[in-house]
């Protein structure tokens, strides 16, 4: 009894979070094709660990953040092996995608902004504007402190307003 | 407190814009994580954080439930340590022993005053040793009878060679070791057996004269030799073989000196007889016998002690390693968060 409300409690999470996870993972990405595949993952991975899963410890929203992250962290870390593995000209071929991928309708100085900002800084901003989490559920996702966190995004958004700014001038 | 409150109005146009642009799943992935079944159940090692209390709970039934056994058990057979200390006390047979072979001596027996002490056979001499331990009534009585004792022991010729007189709160006790004439001893024994009841008697008569003749027959030959050497010490003799002679009766001399020390010993202890009287008051009704509620909470406290010095013991030798652990892992998570922060500041 325990274990199928479990699933059902998973499915309704998973509808409920579906958007939210997929959009710190485009964030995270900068991919969209990528942030599916690991928005497809993440969520494999959240049903087969749905068990471990504690209410007590953080919302599910804040947990498949984590986990998403988590994925994305993994796919980062294999990308890198390929890219040393591979020659130069398919990280070239890579760094020239030029497609605006962050959001619906963003303005093109806002996505050539975002697509300046690196994962890290691009990842705060997802999780504390994007996503509205608060201090501390952010703070949990990326493992750090509720003042490291609240640097990180003040950084962050200096570095966007900037090349925001910039972008516009040019 | 809403997230974008904490961000400085110059950005609010961008935040907006953010939010308002949020990318949302296409309706292929939704159906793609819609359609996730779970994965079929297997076997997975539960988590650490799980485990830990887990095993820590069973640790401390474990050792609760072997306390409370092991208390439960011997509670039953009355053999705590206090008891057996009572019993040891109660229950030895009176034992005699002669020339060195101890004999039981069943306890009727004992108190039958007529055998109460082996009678030691005159004209030989012959190391008499008792052991007498007996109760008495009180402390008042124990008192009165340890100076009695005494007192009896010097009016027969004797003397105390020690004494001891304790009387710690449960129970009192007085030690006595008295040397007695040996043609006394039987008097004496037989007035110190009506001071109480007897717990416990023993007697060895050891045989001395053999000893003594051979000492005797020493000291005799001795004598002989030195009186031959002396006879000849009065002729004339060249040098050297005077102060060889001379030598050899100073020797001889020092050696009857000796003999004849042992001899006067070896009489001297079968002159006295050895006894020591114990006397002992009963135990008091609330302390005598524990109940068995106590001896069960006794012994499985004492387990739980044990298994607390264990515990500790294998925690100080553990502390290091776990330390240790625990610095390894600690650093690992700052390693690997540090190499995450790396990698999406590459990416």
């Amino acid at each position: 009894m325990k274990a199928r409300a479990s699933a059902e409690d998973f499915a309704e999470a998973a509808r409920r979070h579906l958007d939210d996870v997929h959009a710190f993972l485009v964030y995270l990405t900068g991919d969209r094709a990528v942030a599916e595949d690991l928005t497809a993952e993440t969520f494999t991975r959240a049903l087969e660990r749905w068990h471990r899963f504690d209410p007590r410890r953080g919302g599910p929203r804040t947990w498949l953040c984590q986990l998403a992250r988590s994925t994305a962290l993994d796919h980062f870390r294999s990308e890198e092996r390929r890219r040393r593995r591979e020659s130069r000209y398919a990280v070239a071929e890579l760094r020239e995608r030029a497609e605006p991928v962050f959001g619906e309708g963003l303005s093109p100085a806002l996505e050539r902004a975002l697509a300046q900002l690196s994962a890290a800084e691009r990842e705060v901003i997802a999780l504390r504007i994007v996503l509205e989490l608060d201090g501390e559920a952010t703070a949990r996702v990326l493992g750090i402190s509720v003042s490291a966190c609240s640097t990180r995004l003040s950084r962050a958004l200096q570095k966007l307003e900037k090349e925001v700014s910039a972008g516009v001038a040019a | 407190m809403s997230p974008l409150e904490l961000v400085d109005d110059r950005f609010e146009q961008v935040a907006r814009e953010l939010r308002a642009g949020k990318p949302t799943a296409p309706a292929q992935l939704r159906e793609r994580v819609e359609s996730l079944s779970p994965p079929p159940a297997r076997w997975a090692p539960p988590s650490l954080r799980r485990l830990a209390p887990a095993v820590a709970l069973s640790v401390l039934a474990a050792s609760l439930g072997v306390a409370a056994v092991v208390g439960v058990v011997h509670s039953g057979s009355k053999s705590g340590s206090r008891v057996e200390v009572f019993r040891a006390a109660r229950s030895p047979a009176p034992m005699t022993e002669s020339h060195g072979e101890p004999v039981p001596l069943p306890l009727g027996q004992a108190l039958d005053e007529k055998q109460r002490a082996l009678p030691h056979a005159a004209g030989r001499l012959q190391q008499y040793d008792a052991s007498l331990t007996l109760r008495v009534r009180d402390t008042d009585e124990l008192s009165r009878r340890t100076q009695q004792a005494m007192r009896v022991t010097r009016t027969l010729g004797g003397y105390v060679a020690s004494a001891s007189f304790d009387i710690p709160g449960r129970r009192g006790t007085s030690a006595l070791v008295l040397r007695v004439p040996i043609d006394r001893v039987q008097r004496a024994l037989a007035q110190f057996s009506g001071y109480g009841t007897l717990l416990s008697q023993r007697i060895s008569v050891r045989d001395l004269q053999q000893r003594a003749d051979a000492q005797s027959s020493r000291i005799t030959a001795l004598r002989r030799g030195i009186a031959a050497l002396e006879r000849r010490l009065e002729g004339s003799l060249p040098t050297n073989e005077r102060d060889r002679l001379e030598r050899l009766l100073r020797i001889e001399k020092r050696r009857l000196v000796a003999q004849q020390k042992r001899l006067r010993a070896t009489v001297r202890r079968a002159e006295l007889a050895r006894v020591a009287l114990t006397l002992v008051t009963p135990r008091s009704k609330a302390t005598a016998a524990p109940s068995r509620l106590d001896r069960t909470l006794d012994d499985a406290g004492s387990v739980l002690a044990r298994e607390l010095q264990i515990l500790l013991y294998a925690l100080i030798v553990a502390a290091p390693l776990l330390v240790l652990g625990g610095l390894a892992l600690v650093a690992a998570r700052t390693q690997r968060s540090r190499s995450d922060r790396r990698l999406l500041e590459r990416s």
